[in-house]
């Protein structure tokens, strides 16, 4: 039994439609709560991780080991006077950042999560097509940033908009090329394939042993797509001040910010789910999720540690590897995943 | 036809070093024309030195370049005891080359930091940055400041150094290789960074001859040239060290220039401890209460060489107790110079990266 039927039981008093509408909505709710507590966590573990790795001791102030620092720091966002460019395209200028927010939040919801203990499982999406959901969730957040670029009108944060543009066009071909052969190879084992946790449970060995090249590749376009410093071109503090981010402030640089460090953990846990296995192990049905949550969080400790010891790459040479060296590498591996896929019918 | 984008960077941009004003006319990604504007830190220096005695001048030297004041005290002085007459004792010349080789690696250092902050690399900042430390500590030491030392005086420096700095020192000198080729590995090994600066912001040879370029960027396009070795001073002819010279001209190569030179000064301190001799610290011609009646006559013009480049100084004395006209010959302005037509037609990163490499320092550009 998964939560949303324990949910729905609870609320089973207010008959039958509106139970499973509550239990939904309530369910939402709990995952917010969980995400947001998460991104905080990880900002958390980012600073003293960043701190240790540059020889400084990073947040103790507030609260015991500078655990508050995040909440203070939340606080001062929200209180802080949100200074607004004159000349800006109103609608854009304020719906920017909670596009970012938002297709962050619904990619969250839309991942399965395995199951936890005696709750059974924590998915909130019951969707047969929940891969091209959140592809579609997640390609939302470009949108923000390029809308967040053009609408301020600040030549900086144009810049930083059309680098935005340039890059995930570069990099999202080859990341879906990928995950093409992984649904491809999946749908010799299932019929539902374009499901997470079809495409989970079907990982007895996982993915990423089948298929190194498209783990690499998928890997490095999540990377792109958090958009931090090897790949940051978008909002290269040394160039363009902060791109496309620049005229914000307040608590809606704030949402940019979460939304950065929570592409980051979405992108750990979605690469953990497609490719090294998600919630599988021994004892799944019941510590799935903190299997996945421990595979996603070294895989957030890896790309924090190229986040501080990589420089900044530069824009042409960015494109150039997107285009002709992962494209090349994503179609190789869609050739090699045809012939696993063969290998497995026959 | 192309239209262009005209973008400032600085100088409140967050990557300009002080407070450098690039107006740059972009077309897309590539810079079309770049036209830096100084003079936001212009304090007349030279001007306020007519003023006052000379001896006092040395506080104007420190705030020119404020990341290397050894080395502008030592510039200085050269001009003002040629002019003033006064000899230097033995001792003082090489506690004065021990400190200025000091400042000198604390320099490269900060620009080292700089450099990498500049390609986007926070890391290794922290690194350099702790470095630099230890050699404020024994600044610190010895003239009781860290930044604008006011150390050397005329006819000598203001107080001996003790042994338990030169014990200092000497831990520093021993323990500093291990970590200059910890941090040049952060740097060289990572080949995102080898393909920022391999290749770009080309400087010829006859080109930094041309605009008068100095200093390690001139070594760095394949001139063998350092005033330490082509008119030495102090007591730069007594001790051995290499000039490092790469003919790329790059900013890889001005990035290996620096730091093979941080390893030669290294070498340089090591040699002004064993060789330190005994005796007086400064001239009794010019101790405290004779100092400001010191008077000059005639014209003088001394180079040293500064971490950035020929640091000259110019100073007619008129027989007075104060100079009558003083002129500083600063390295980065010409180092400066070069900037619009190195970055002609690059990326706005490079434009970045090459004026990062350039080791710009505002107080001196605008003095």
């Amino acid at each position: 039994m998964n939560i949303l039927l324990r949910l729905q039981l609870f609320f089973q008093i207010t008959g039958h439609y509106a139970s499973y509408f509550l239990a939904y909505i309530f369910e939402t709710i709990f995952f917010l709560i969980f995400v947001v507590i998460s991104l905080i966590a990880m900002i958390y573990i980012f600073r003293k991780y960043m701190a240790r790795l540059q020889l400084r001791i990073g947040p103790n102030r507030v609260g015991k080991f500078g655990l508050l620092q995040l909440i203070a720091d939340a606080l001062k966002l929200v209180g802080k006077e949100s200074i607004i460019p004159k000349l800006r395209d109103d609608f854009a200028y304020k719906a920017a950042p909670y596009i970012v927010f938002i297709g962050l939040v619904v990619g969250f919801v839309i991942i399965p999560y395995g199951s936890f203990y005696w709750i059974g499982s924590l998915t909130i999406t019951h969707s047969n097509v929940s891969l091209i959901l959140f592809f579609g969730a997640i390609a939302m957040m470009p949108i923000g940033e390029v809308l967040a670029g053009i609408s301020s009108h600040n030549k900086y944060a144009v810049i930083g908009a059309f680098r935005g543009i340039a890059k995930d066009v570069s990099f999202e071909v080859p990341m879906m090329i990928s995950a093409v052969s992984l649904v491809m190879m999946d749908s010799a084992l299932s019929r539902t394939s374009l499901n997470f946790e079809t495409l989970v449970s079907t990982q007895f060995i996982p993915f990423g042993i089948l298929q190194p090249l498209g783990l690499f590749v998928f890997m490095v376009a999540m990377i792109a797509r958090s958009s931090y410093t090897p790949f940051d071109l978008s909002e290269s503090d040394s160039e363009i001040v902060s791109g496309y981010s620049t005229e914000y402030s307040g608590m809606r640089f704030g949402l940019f910010y979460m939304g950065m460090f929570g592409s980051i953990f979405l992108g750990s846990l979605v690469v953990s789910l497609l490719y090294l296995g998600g919630f599988n192990g021994p004892y799944s049905s019941y510590a799935g999720f903190i299997y996945l949550l421990i595979k996603g969080l070294i895989l957030v400790l890896i790309s924090f540690l190229i986040w501080l010891s990589m420089p900044r790459i530069r824009v042409d040479r960015f494109i150039n590897f997107g285009w002709k060296i992962l494209l090349p590498i994503s179609i190789i591996n869609l050739i090699w995943a045809g012939f696993l896929t063969l290998g497995v019918i026959s | 036809m192309a239209e262009w984008t005209e973008v400032n960077f600085g100088p409140q941009h967050p990557s300009m070093h002080g407070v450098l004003r690039l107006r740059v006319k972009l077309d897309g990604e590539i810079v079309k024309e770049v036209e830096p504007i100084i003079g936001y830190l212009h304090r007349n220096a030279e001007k306020i030195g007519e003023l006052q005695f000379y001896c006092d001048n040395m506080i104007y030297f420190d705030r020119m370049d404020y990341v290397a004041a050894m080395n502008m005290e030592v510039g200085y002085l050269e001009a003002a005891e040629k002019l003033l007459d006064i000899e230097v004792p033995e001792r003082a010349q090489w506690i004065r080359v021990m400190m200025a080789e000091l400042n000198r690696i604390a320099s490269h250092l900060v620009w080292l930091g700089a450099f990498g902050l500049d390609l986007g690399m926070l890391t290794p900042f922290f690194y350099c940055f702790k470095e630099r430390e230890k050699i404020l500590k024994i600044f610190t030491e010895v003239s009781g400041s860290r930044q604008q030392l006011n150390y050397m005086s005329i006819g000598g420096v203001y107080q001996d150094v003790t042994d338990e700095a030169l014990d200092h020192i000497k831990t520093f000198i021993r323990e500093f290789p291990k970590e200059l080729n910890k941090i040049e590995s952060l740097f060289v090994k990572n080949d995102v960074f080898i393909s920022r600066t391999k290749g770009i912001g080309i400087l010829s040879k006859e080109m930094a001859i041309d605009y008068g370029v100095t200093g390690p960027m001139l070594r760095a396009s394949g001139v063998e040239y350092d005033v330490r070795k082509a008119q030495p001073y102090l007591v730069y002819d007594k001790v051995n060290f290499d000039i490092p010279v790469s003919f790329k001209g790059d900013n890889l190569a001005r990035f290996l220039v620096r730091v093979e030179e941080m390893r030669q000064s290294v070498k340089i301190v090591e040699q002004t401890i064993q060789k330190l001799p005994a005796g007086p610290y400064f001239n009794q011609k010019a101790k405290k209460p004779l100092m400001i009646r010191l008077r000059g006559q005639g014209e003088v013009y001394a180079r040293t060489e500064s971490p950035k480049g020929e640091f000259g100084v110019y100073l007619i004395g008129d027989g007075s107790m104060r100079p009558y006209r003083v002129r500083v010959r600063s390295p980065t302005f010409k180092n400066l110079s070069v900037l619009p037509a190195l970055a002609k037609d690059q990326m706005i990163a490079d434009l970045i990266s090459i004026g990062g490499s350039i080791d710009l320092v505002f107080g001196e550009v605008d003095r």
